[in-house]
């Protein structure tokens, strides 16, 4: 059983936009999942379906087996969410709006305090426990709804956009957090804008553009599979390279850009058909990556 | 009941308890300007062949549920529309809660208030000096107050989900409810107003609620206390039966 199964899902607004266009989506047990894409590409409208937030036009779509309209209480009660827009209720402590947070999805009292009082401590709020969210920072009121999101121990993760605006330091304490968390067995489906992000947590991906999946799988093979490596060499004189028609390059101020998927089992040829006709001063080799992939695969 | 819906109940009470200065004690301290203002003061011009009581004794039921209706309104449509604002609604929609568990708390909440201000102004009116107010049937008096608070805090869901500004709220509370509470017989008795007043008085269901609370404290009865409690059970059930909908149905505050 997978841990999220969405299939066929569609949403049309009462707008007219088709945000989602009937995609499949299958999310393995235990995988630290990517949803990427660009602004009103459908990521937060396939959430929002999943937690009940945004009502589904039609398809279907299974939370660890539970059908989140008919079983829609337990599909609820195996994710946690961290939606993207901070909405801390204002009236209550911290430690206030996270026992009631336990409590909607049914931890008993004792079981809450212990529990709220541990992850406090482990998101380092526990000194900001009586405090109300309008006296915390951005990046406590973020890690408040991590927090939020995790009280009441769902096997399912879904984060929205979990470091929008935090700074360096705190995103770094959040990912090792996340890390440790996945590691611990829980799944996670994680949207984000920063792709350095993606390409860092998460184990597999899907980019969803104009609310269709265009591309899913392991995020090293897509990176592989969609984007070209850039080997950069520069030479003493460029004015008379020429290399074969097998290899696409630019030569700019003595330097040649050569893109290749297959860097080891091209550098040689490359480089003796260079030192035919000028010498080598240095080379340099840029790995593709995740953010290449998404540029191209949206077409940005 | 499950751990669930209790803690959605418990916040929502624990909510209006934390702000009980804006709450509860506005409630009680208007009341009490009413009761010392007209029944001190216009009450010794009033013939008193028009009431089975003294005029300050008179005014009470209904002083009280004039605070019962815009508590019980005000906190269930504003406590809504605060999570609306503030988006925090959302964590109480992705909560394994059902469409009715939801509406209930929130009904509830509002309820709890109604109850607890008008109660409150009942027995401030029993201790004040120089009263004779009194109640004489405890159990119809509690179950007209729970009734129209529950009544009035279910409209009050219903108006929160559809509002789109706090201003509509405030409208329902300034240009319905206030005018039907004080036409429906808070300072007077019907037979003080003419033929066709005391005809269209009878189309305003809080002129009714108010007469069922005054028959169960003071046994005035005007009207038939038992049509007045059918009233507010009737519209109790319908306005839960609509607001337990909206939830189910996510409208206006799902996409």
């Amino acid at each position: 059983m997978n841990a999220i199964e969405i299939s066929s899902l569609k949403k049309t607004y009462e707008t007219g936009d088709e945000a989602l266009k009937g995609i499949n989506l299958n999310i393995k047990k235990g995988s630290f999942f990517g949803l990427l894409g660009p602004n009103g590409a459908g990521k937060t409208t396939t959430i929002g379906i999943l937690t009940g937030l945004v009502n589904k036009s039609s398809g279907e779509a299974k939370i660890l087996g539970h059908n989140i309209i008919e079983d829609f209480k337990l599909a609820r009660k195996s994710i946690g969410l961290s939606p993207q827009e901070i909405n801390l209720d204002v009236f209550f402590s911290v430690r206030q709006i996270l026992l009631f947070q336990a409590g909607y999805y049914g931890v008993p009292q004792k079981k809450a305090e212990d529990r709220v009082d541990t992850i406090l401590k482990k998101l380092d709020l526990y000194h900001k426990r009586n405090e109300t969210s309008r006296h915390l920072s951005g990046g406590m009121k973020r890690r408040i709804q991590i927090a939020k999101a995790l009280v009441h121990d769902p096997p399912i993760l879904i984060l929205d956009e979990p470091t929008a605006g935090v700074d360096i330091e705190l995103r770094h304490m959040l990912w090792d957090y996340l890390k440790e968390l996945n590691e611990a067995g829980k799944t996670i489906l994680l949207t984000t804008h920063y792709i350095e992000e993606a390409e860092k947590l998460c184990d597999e991906i899907a980019i969803i553009n104009n609310g269709e999946i265009i591309k899913q799988g392991e995020t090293k093979s897509i990176i592989k599979e969609v984007s070209l490596n850039t080997i950069e060499i520069e030479v003493e004189e460029s004015d008379n390279l020429k290399l074969s028609d097998n290899f696409k390059y630019t030569t700019e101020n003595k330097i040649i850009k050569i893109q290749t998927k297959e860097v080891n089992k091209e550098i040689s040829t490359i480089i003796k058909e260079i030192e035919k006709t000028t010498t080598i001063n240095n080379i340099n080799i840029i790995n593709s990556s995740l953010e290449d992939a998404f540029l191209k695969l949206t077409n940005k | 009941m499950n751990i669930e819906f209790l803690t959605f109940l418990r916040r929502e009470v624990y909510r209006f308890m934390v702000l009980y200065k804006q709450t509860i004690v506005p409630a009680l301290l208007s009341s009490l300007l009413y009761i010392i203002v007209f029944g001190e003061t216009l009450g010794n011009k009033i013939p008193k062949e028009y009431f089975a009581t003294s005029y300050m004794s008179f005014i009470v039921p209904g002083l009280a549920m004039m605070s019962v209706i815009t508590q019980a309104y005000q906190n269930s449509a504003s406590s809504i529309m605060q999570a609306k604002y503030l988006r925090f609604i959302e964590d109480i929609l992705i909560a394994p809660l059902s469409g009715l568990q939801v509406s209930l708390g929130y009904i509830i909440g509002g309820s709890m208030r109604g109850l607890i201000c008008g109660l409150s102004i009942l027995i401030m009116c029993i201790i004040m000096p120089n009263t004779d107010f009194k109640v004489d049937n405890w159990l119809l008096t509690l179950l007209y107050l729970l009734t129209v608070s529950w009544t009035f805090s279910a409209f009050g869901v219903i108006i929160g989900v559809i509002a789109k500004s706090w201003d509509e709220i405030g409208s329902f509370s300034n240009f319905i409810f206030m005018p039907m509470t004080f036409l429906g017989g808070v300072f007077y008795s019907l037979e003080m107003l003419p033929g066709w007043a005391q005809k269209v008085s009878l189309f305003n269901p809080i002129y009714w609620m108010i007469n069922g609370l005054r028959y169960a404290t003071l046994s005035i009865e005007e009207i038939s206390y038992i049509t007045s409690l059918l009233i507010c059970i009737g519209f109790s059930t319908i306005f839960t039966i609509i607001a337990s909908y909206l939830f189910k149905k996510g409208y206006k505050i799902k996409s």
